[in-house]
């Protein structure tokens, strides 16, 4: 039977060596269609017959048309993980084998046996490519078997560990191959999926409005990721800390929740990390499944498209979740809530968490020539007056890198989140928080809001609430740290800019020393559950108090 | 306009001008000295051909066009836009007290009514980046062949994409090359992408190494939506002995009916306009010399799946008699 599938020698033995560049080179190739490295042709031999596809969709619509057997059907009612769905296959093609009949009536009971971990066929192209069918919906019976387990666990325990070695033996051959053949495995899926046989639900669930859909869309244009890795304070601050803390991932397990470009999950592999698990939702993942291979790092790194929250992890248990999570104003686009997911069901008990705390800035700023600029604008455009104009600009928070000078007081550090404890609810909160004029000003313009992140080697470190991340690297205090605030390297988180509404009445001038204090609210609308509402009320000595709100959207 | 004009920008750009700044748009574009006086001057410099005329306004966005109008004398404006920014617009036109001059409606040109059967003047501001890209163009087309009178005036009538050769081996390494080592890894996936991605961005007049050449010249009253995709040679003179890293676009816009004809240019050797330039990285570098040619195709039409997307296709050949500099080949390119 070899020959089913010529190339997983290939590229299993290239690994590392010249002949990897050599697939992905460019330049001496003509024409354009060359990103993607030569297809062999992939033969999938039919489940139930001899017949040979060269994808593997065509080959389980044949089964399900010919044979009214639906493969896909059945994995979804048996709601099998990834090991299942290797024993299953198997089990097919041995009763096929043996010329015994197979129904669509198949039970879990019929391929408990652990021989069906072993391949049947030779070089199996269905079982290398078995990650790329569609999720199995989470339903009623997998978690009856995650009941079962817990009850019988004991005996299984070692079990389970002998049979992962022998499979983490095949996965290591199966990672090459399938980063080969997931691009247009992927294309094909996708297009699909909507509509396609393995998502009988799907209907239903496009009646409902996704706000995730832009998010995830919006992230896989180069545009934005190369705006990212040049943020070199960001990327920077991981390299770093991977690196220079190289023993606290040699060996380990690591999750990189929305990997990207899978810049992180390379980082943790070269650091000696044994396993990386990527997962993102964008089809940015297909970009990283080929950077990773064109790296060397196919054994090390398992990429997975999907929300965290959905995927199957080939593993239990990670010792490390890194994350690159952060959005506008720490929390705008609420990816922490998949981090802290991940983080409850996936990391060790003493698992690290990379970043580890957050620490919350509020300032506020008065800032005369940006007023003109932007807002005075609209008062003579070319002789008419645009006043109509001005209304949104303090409704919605800005994303703007105000230099330093604009800040009218020392800011104040109104929350730190620590990555290891910090739950769900503790991502909409109202705050206390106080300032004293450091400066005359004519007006209060308004307020800016930042975080600095830290990276701390231990999950004990502590990192004090006031911390900040700009004289904390002058300190050579512990880990790495960085600011999005005004006094450090611009980021391309710059700051939120919240512009109070002076445009009803004459705002009163301020005198330095004047103090003022109020309440910080962070909100999430309920119509735009990846959008942020942030508001502010602040109160200037006796005065009355004053407030507003700024959406994020 | 300005939901269209959004989607010609980069995306990151437009995720910002969405998420943080409903105007961030109009305030460029506003700002954008060179486009707003010129038609300004345009309108407002020739009121014997605005008095007591009927104009429509494609594309009104904040109306400012429509009030120049005004200015000019005309009897009356309808200002069409599909935003919700005709909603701004009618604030605008009220405070300035042109509400029963301007008629604003929201819709798409096709769908509405106009309260006239035909104007006498089309004025809009349609251009989008590479003068095509998410530009409103058949939509004036469509305007004027159902309501433009005969002998109507279009403001503007003309426009020219011209292309050069560009000497930019360091930004060029700094966008393209950036992949090849990415802290450390090999991103050449990515730097694909980069390459089949036309870029928007200010050329400075000293890189330019070839005298320009018109490639496309499109006169409002006579053409079609089918002149929109076109296959153009073009003949580039090399001026100096450099290298070329990529091929550029730009555009001119002509307002031949005034009475002082008006012209504006988007190129690399005038004021800033927020179209910039339209960047073509060439895979290879060409090395070329004074007095040399490039020859070449350059072929526009819109993506067969979104028609909002153009498939842009330049093939090039470098004229030299020296067989080591011999070179040339073709690269297709997607503005999405």
């Amino acid at each position: 039977m070899s020959g089913t599938a010529p190339g997983i020698e290939k590229y299993a033995a290239s690994s590392g060596s010249s002949e990897t560049s050599d697939i992905l080179d460019l330049k001496d190739d003509e024409g354009w269609e060359d990103a993607e490295p030569d297809q062999e042709d992939t033969q999938f031999i039919s489940l139930l017959g001899d017949e040979v596809f060269t994808d593997i969709e065509a080959m389980l619509n044949h089964c399900k048309e010919k044979y009214e057997f639906d493969f896909l059907e059945i994995r979804q009612r048996l709601g099998l993980d990834f090991y299942g769905n290797i024993k299953l296959v198997n089990y097919i093609r041995s009763q096929v084998h043996s010329g015994q009949k197979v129904t669509s009536n198949i039970s879990r009971n019929d391929f408990d046996d652990e021989k069906y971990l072993k391949p049947i066929l030779e070089d199996d192209a269905l079982l290398f490519s078995l990650d790329e069918l569609p999720e199995v919906m989470e339903d009623v019976q997998s978690v009856d078997k995650g009941k079962g387990v817990d009850v019988e666990s004991g005996a299984l325990v070692a079990r389970v560990s002998e049979l992962e070695e022998e499979l983490r033996k095949m996965q290591l051959q199966f990672d090459n191959y399938r980063a080969t053949v997931s691009e247009t495995l992927d294309e094909r899926w996708n297009e699909r999926s909507p509509s396609g046989p393995s998502k009988p639900d799907g209907e239903a669930k496009e009646e409902k409005r996704d706000d995730d859909t832009h998010y995830f869309s919006s992230y896989s244009y180069n545009d934005i990721h190369e705006t990212m890795l040049k943020d070199t304070v960001r990327t920077d601050a991981y390299r770093d800390f991977i690196y220079n803390h190289k023993s606290l991932f040699a060996g380990k397990t690591v999750l990189d929740v929305g990997c990207g470009t899978g810049i992180l999950s390379m980082f943790c592999a070269k650091a000696g990390a044994e396993k990386v698990i990527a997962v993102d939702n964008s089809a940015i993942i297909d970009k990283a499944r080929e950077n990773i291979f064109s790296n060397g790092f196919a054994d090390k790194i398992t990429c997975l498209r999907g929300k965290v929250e959905e995927v199957t992890l080939p593993v239990d248990k990670v010792d490390i979740i890194v994350s690159e999570w952060m959005g506008y104003c720490l929390l705008y686009e609420a990816m922490l809530d998949s981090v802290i997911w991940a983080r409850d069901k996936y990391l060790k008990p003493d698992g690290l968490m990379v970043p580890s705390h957050m620490n919350m800035w509020v300032a506020p700023v008065a800032d005369p020539d940006y007023i003109a600029d932007h807002i005075a604008f609209w008062r003579d455009v070319y002789g008419f007056d645009m006043k109509a104009m001005q209304a949104g600009i303090h409704e919605d928070a800005q994303v703007l890198d105000m230099p330093n000078s604009t800040l009218c007081a020392e800011p104040f550090p109104f929350l730190q989140l620590s990555l290891h404890t910090t739950t769900v609810k503790d991502l909409v909160f109202k705050r206390k928080w106080q300032a004293k004029l450091k400066q005359d000003i004519d007006a209060l313009d308004g307020f800016i809001i930042w975080f600095d992140s830290f990276f701390m080697p231990s999950r004990d470190d502590v990192v004090p609430e006031d911390a900040r991340a700009e004289e904390w690297a002058k300190a050579e205090k512990m880990g790495i740290a960085f600011t999005t605030g005004p006094g450090g390297k611009v980021t391309h988180w710059k700051q939120g800019v919240m512009l109070i509404d002076n445009t009803k009445a004459i705002p009163t001038s301020r005198k330095e020393g004047e103090e003022l204090s109020g309440e910080l609210e962070y909100a999430v609308p309920e119509d735009n559950s990846r959008a942020l509402n942030v508001g502010l009320t602040w109160i200037f000595g006796e005065e009355k108090d004053v407030s507003q709100t700024w959406r994020m959207r | 306009m300005a939901d269209d004009k959004m989607k010609g920008m980069e995306h990151s750009e437009v995720h910002y001008f969405n998420s943080y700044n409903h105007h961030g748009i109009h305030e460029e574009m506003l700002k954008d000295e060179v486009r707003t006086r010129s038609y300004m001057n345009a309108i407002v410099q020739n009121k014997h051909l605005f008095k007591d005329k009927i104009v429509l306004d494609v594309g009104c966005g904040t109306s400012i066009l429509s009030m120049f109008a005004v200015k000019a004398g005309a009897k009356h404006v309808i200002g069409v836009d599909m935003s919700t920014i005709i909603d701004k617009a009618r604030e605008i036109v009220a405070v300035n007290g042109m509400s029963d001059k301007i008629t604003l409606i929201q819709g798409k040109m096709e769908e509405v009514e106009l309260p006239f059967p035909k104007v006498d003047i089309i004025i809009s501001e349609w251009m989008g980046y590479f003068l095509l890209y998410e530009s409103m163009l058949d939509t004036v087309l469509y305007a004027r062949d159902k309501y433009l009178a005969p002998n109507g005036l279009i403001f503007p009538d003309k426009a020219t994409i011209f292309m050069a050769g560009i000497e930019d081996g360091e930004y060029k390494d700094e966008k393209i090359g950036f992949w090849d080592n990415v802290y450390g890894f090999d991103y050449s996936p990515l730097k694909h992408t980069a390459l089949t991605e036309p870029l928007v961005d200010t050329v400075e007049i000293k890189a330019v190494v070839t005298d320009p050449t018109a490639v496309l010249t499109l006169d409002l009253y006579t053409c079609t939506t089918a002149d929109l995709a076109f296959s153009s040679p073009f003949v580039l003179d090399c001026r100096r002995d450099d290298f070329v890293h990529a091929l550029i676009a730009w555009f001119d816009i002509d307002f031949t009916a005034c009475h002082k004809p008006i012209r504006f240019s988007t190129g690399p050797h005038t004021k800033y306009t927020h179209w910039k330039q339209t960047v073509f990285y060439l895979r290879e570098v060409l090395t070329v010399q004074q007095g040399e040619q490039i020859r070449g195709v350059l072929e526009n039409k819109p993506n067969e799946k979104n028609k909002r997307d153009l498939d842009v296709k330049i093939s090039y050949q470098l004229q030299t008699d020296d067989p080591t500099r011999q070179a040339e080949g073709s690269c297709e390119y997607k503005m999405c």
